[in-house]
């Protein structure tokens, strides 16, 4: 059953400048959201300046013309609101949640800041070091960070999602004022941007404010190409670490399509067959039965280009790895020699249509939703027919999906060893 | 900006004879329904020397019941597309399901069948023993797990019903066998103060009588409640030390400050969120200016009141490279002895205050968010009001209130706690001259 279009009466508007808007409003709480999507990740980086998109988002709340340092999150939240943003390989994303009331103040401060930023070397300074830390908060430090960054150098050669979107730490401390101000330019012009606003708002009032704010912000150039020159893969790749860790852990990860290919609704199924829930089939075998986990997890999104189908295992203490390894191979197998059952299709579409609704239970959910459907399909449209077309995947399409994206030459397996290295791993 | 007090969705509230709360709100927005059943079988239940047991049998629950076995219970709950969530606090066990509102009654039938009709069979609980010392030991990668263990072991201390993780010790684990399993759940799984809150897009009435229709065909006991447990012993009024938990090859520490705190009935309640809002919560409160903003010290630093029923503590939270270490701690607890004294700055609380006012609404947007946070005022014994009057109440904190606040609650005061977890040496140099450095391996908070 699609989702009703009469529930979602999405306004969409688009200024001269090329900024695209939609505008859903809700009047059931008296509050709202609004998201600026910006089509820029790290796949827009080059080697030398990874890890730009990411400090550059942390750069977009150090203030601009009109409002000075510091002055971005204090007005709004001396208005009653919230923001944060996030960076991944496609997009950049900044959102306010906020008081209704408070809608002119937030129009405001964030047309201000595409019209006008400003970047300073003080401010990079230290937002270097803010960043820097994260990177060893979130990889340095961290067992499934460090395994996900050698996963992506693993599985790609030459397309960007080869390196972290945090950046490898030698360009953090390259990247310069220049540089930032060349991406500002670049990528942040308003023909690069979808704002999604969406609560208790009215619309006309709505839309004249974002026209008077961000009407006269110029046109930016077509953006640069992208280097997604991946060459096919032709054979299985691996890589090992060596951490003081409690257990072995593995990571694997298998080339696929992009986000607009339709066989990736296939694989947001096989992704609920394997991994959601207690009962799926991969922690089932992994957890319960085989008792080699501690936890199977396994992750699919939508991507611009062709990225990866991953699934993580984190080893009992003790396990021997090659002994995991096998078993999940087996797994993954299993599937495409059989495909799942009737059974097991079902309760994947249910998780997913759950998924999708459990999705837009709040203002900044639907505004999420919206956003990331322009950016991804083209059009917030697209989320309407989407339960259909879960519903219409048949257990054959499971079968020759899994295949394809199974076979052992697409394989990249990156493997956890617990122990240190002679050295201590210096360079 | 106005805010105005925000109404309650339509909800009933109603006293069965068994002692069980009934809750049924409704919500109209996406079509969804969601039940929760809260007991009293929290961590802080959990029997001397069994510290983990109230996480170990909730955890069992789903591993079948008397109707059908672990699988059985993983279709009849997945097959509606949904997670069983089963949370268990320092207070309270909180079984739940989402599902799309055309499942209710199966949901709550999944619900009250794990819940009140666990089989607890020999060889899942072998089995749930051997996977629970594994994750303990899984754990120890993750140095802020490791930190929020060692928080609540260090904060409450050792004799407090809420001085030990949820999921409890190795040593005590270990000991698990089924008849502590069936002994826990006989005694807390019990209508007497547990409350079960559906939401959906019904008349409140109507998903009171689903509600009872559903819970006619269980049995559900009273009550069997032992001896009252006892929360006053928290640790002495000691200077401050600290305690670095060694991780190996660590080139960051987690850092952590934690004093006693409030319980959530406290009538500092309001001042106490205000206070701690403007000393570190938010972007821009003082400490994130100072370590963040202004030194680029951390990524994360925050200040976190922990509220339970019946005690809770004072934190102060970030991360920093070993070699700021030093610099990090004596600005946090720079800026905190003088935050003791002065309170927030008028404009910083009149910022605040707008602030968790504003967003106050988004907390109620969700089936779960309504369900949990009026299932809990009604559990903390703080009611309705402490919602519906939520806005005016934060609105009317004063300087003075949020200052006496500030004094009481610092995390830096008498008595605090500083817990390092990251590399043992680089830790020890640093803080030996600051005071009392207790230098362990990680393990010792398996």
């Amino acid at each position: 059953m699609p989702l009703d279009a009469s529930d979602f009466p999405v306004q969409e508007h688009a200024l001269q400048n090329g900024l695209q808007i939609r505008l859903l409003p809700d009047r059931s709480l008296p509050i709202a959201t609004l998201y600026s999507f910006f089509r820029v990740g790290s796949r827009n980086e080059r080697p030398g300046i990874t890890g730009i998109s990411h400090l550059f988002e942390h750069m977009m709340f150090n203030g601009s013309r009109k409002f000075g340092p510091k002055e971005f999150d204090r007005r709004l939240e001396a208005a009653g609101g919230t923001s944060n943003a996030y960076t991944s390989t496609d997009v950049t994303a900044y959102y306010e949640d906020f008081a209704a009331e408070a809608l002119p103040l937030v129009l405001d401060l964030e047309s201000d800041r595409m019209a006008s930023l400003l970047i300073d070397d003080d401010s990079l300074q230290r937002e270097r070091e803010v960043v820097k830390e994260e990177r060893r908060f979130r990889t340095d430090n961290d067992i499934d960070g460090m395994m996900d960054e050698a996963l992506g150098a693993l599985a790609f050669v030459a397309h960007p999602y080869r390196w972290p979107v945090v950046g490898w730490m030698s360009d953090l401390n390259r990247i310069a004022r220049e540089d930032c101000e060349r991406y500002f330019r670049t990528y942040y012009a308003p023909n690069n941007c979808t704002v999604v606003l969406v609560g208790d708002v009215d619309p006309k009032t709505a839309v004249g404010q974002i026209e008077k704010l961000y009407g006269k912000i110029p046109r930016g150039e077509a953006l640069p190409p992208v280097a997604d020159g991946e060459p096919p893969q032709k054979g299985e790749r691996r890589a090992v670490i060596r951490y003081p860790a409690q257990a072995p852990a593995l990571l694997a990860g298998f080339r696929t399509v992009d986000g607009r290919d339709p066989d990736s609704l296939v694989l947001d199924l096989v992704e609920a067959a394997l991994g959601y829930g207690e009962g799926a089939r991969l922690k089932r075998a992994l957890v319960y039965e085989q008792e080699l986990c501690v936890d199977a997890h396994i992750y699919f999104g939508w991507r611009v280009d062709p990225a990866l189908f991953e699934v993580s295992l984190k080893l009992n203490p003790g396990t021997d790895p090659h002994r995991a390894e096998n078993a999940l191979w087996a797994e993954l197998e299993r599937i495409c020699a059989d495909s799942i059952s009737e059974a097991e299709l079902q309760r994947a579409k249910n998780f997913v249509r759950s998924g999708l609704l459990r999705g837009l239970q709040t203002s900044n959910g639907r505004a999420h939703t919206l956003g990331q459907m322009e950016v991804m399909l083209g059009t917030w449209r697209a989320f309407l027919d989407l339960p259909d077309r879960y519903q219409a995947i048949t257990v054959e399409d499971i079968r020759r999906v899994a295949r394809k994206t199974f076979a052992p030459h697409r394989r990249n397996l990156v493997t956890l060893i617990p122990g240190e290295l002679p050295d201590g791993g210096a360079a | 900006v106005s805010l105005r007090d925000v109404a309650l969705p339509p909800l009933r509230i109603a006293d069965e004879p068994n002692g069980l709360v009934l809750i049924a709100i409704q919500r109209r927005s996406v079509p969804l329904f969601h039940c929760r059943l809260s007991v009293p079988a929290g961590a802080s239940e959990d029997p001397r020397g069994k510290a983990g047991l109230a996480q170990f049998t909730a955890e069992l629950l789903r591993r079948g019941t008397h109707r059908r076995d672990a699988r059985g219970v993983d279709e009849l709950i997945e097959s509606m597309g949904t997670h069983l969530g089963a949370d268990v606090s320092m207070d309270e066990a909180a079984l739940t399901l989402t599902v799309p509102a055309d499942l209710a009654r199966q949901a709550l039938d999944a619900l009250l069948e794990v819940a009140l009709e666990p089989a607890f069979a020999e060889v899942e609980v072998a089995a749930a023993r051997r996977r629970a010392l594994a994750g303990l030991q899984s754990d120890l990668d993750e140095p802020s797990t490791v930190a929020a263990r060692a928080v609540l072991m260090q904060g409450y201390g050792p004799a407090h019903p809420y001085g030990h993780p949820t999921h409890g010790l190795k040593r005590g684990v270990e000991t698990f066998v089924r008849e502590d399993a069936l002994g826990f759940h006989a005694t807390r799984f019990r209508a007497r103060g547990a409350v079960l809150a559906v939401v959906g897009d019904a008349a409140p009435d109507d998903l009171l009588q689903l509600a009872r229709e559903r819970l006619a065909r269980f049995s559900f006991p009273s009550d069997a409640r032992g001896a009252a447990l006892d929360f006053r012993e928290l640790p002495s009024h000691a200077p401050l030390r600290a305690l670095v938990l060694h991780k190996p090859d660590s080139t960051q520490a987690q850092v952590r400050i934690v004093a006693q705190g409030i319980p959530r009935r406290s009538p500092l309640y309001f001042d106490a969120l205000v206070m701690n809002t403007a000393l570190g919560g938010g972007f821009t409160s003082l400490l994130v200016d100072a370590i963040r903003v202004d030194r680029g010290l951390s990524y994360s630093v925050g200040t976190r009141l922990v509220m339970n029923r019946n005690a809770g503590l004072a934190l102060f939270s970030s991360f920093t490279r070993n070699e700021t270490l030093r610099e990090l701690v004596d600005v946090a607890l720079e800026k905190m002895r003088a935050y003791a004294k002065s309170g927030p700055s008028n404009d910083a609380l009149a910022k605040v205050r707008t602030y968790l006012a504003g967003l106050f609404p988004l907390g109620l947007e969700t089936h779960e968010a309504l369900a949990e946070h009026i299932s809990d005022a009604l559990l903390d014994g703080v009611g309705l009001e402490h919602l519906a009057k939520y806005r005016s109440r934060i609105m009317a904190v004063t300087a003075r209130g949020a200052q006496k606040a500030a004094a009481e609650l610092s995390p830096a005061r008498e008595g605090a706690t500083l817990v390092v977890v990251g590399d043992g040496e680089a830790g020890r140099k640093a803080l030996a001259d600051l005071c009392p450095v207790d230098v362990r391996p990680i393990e010792e908070v398996a």
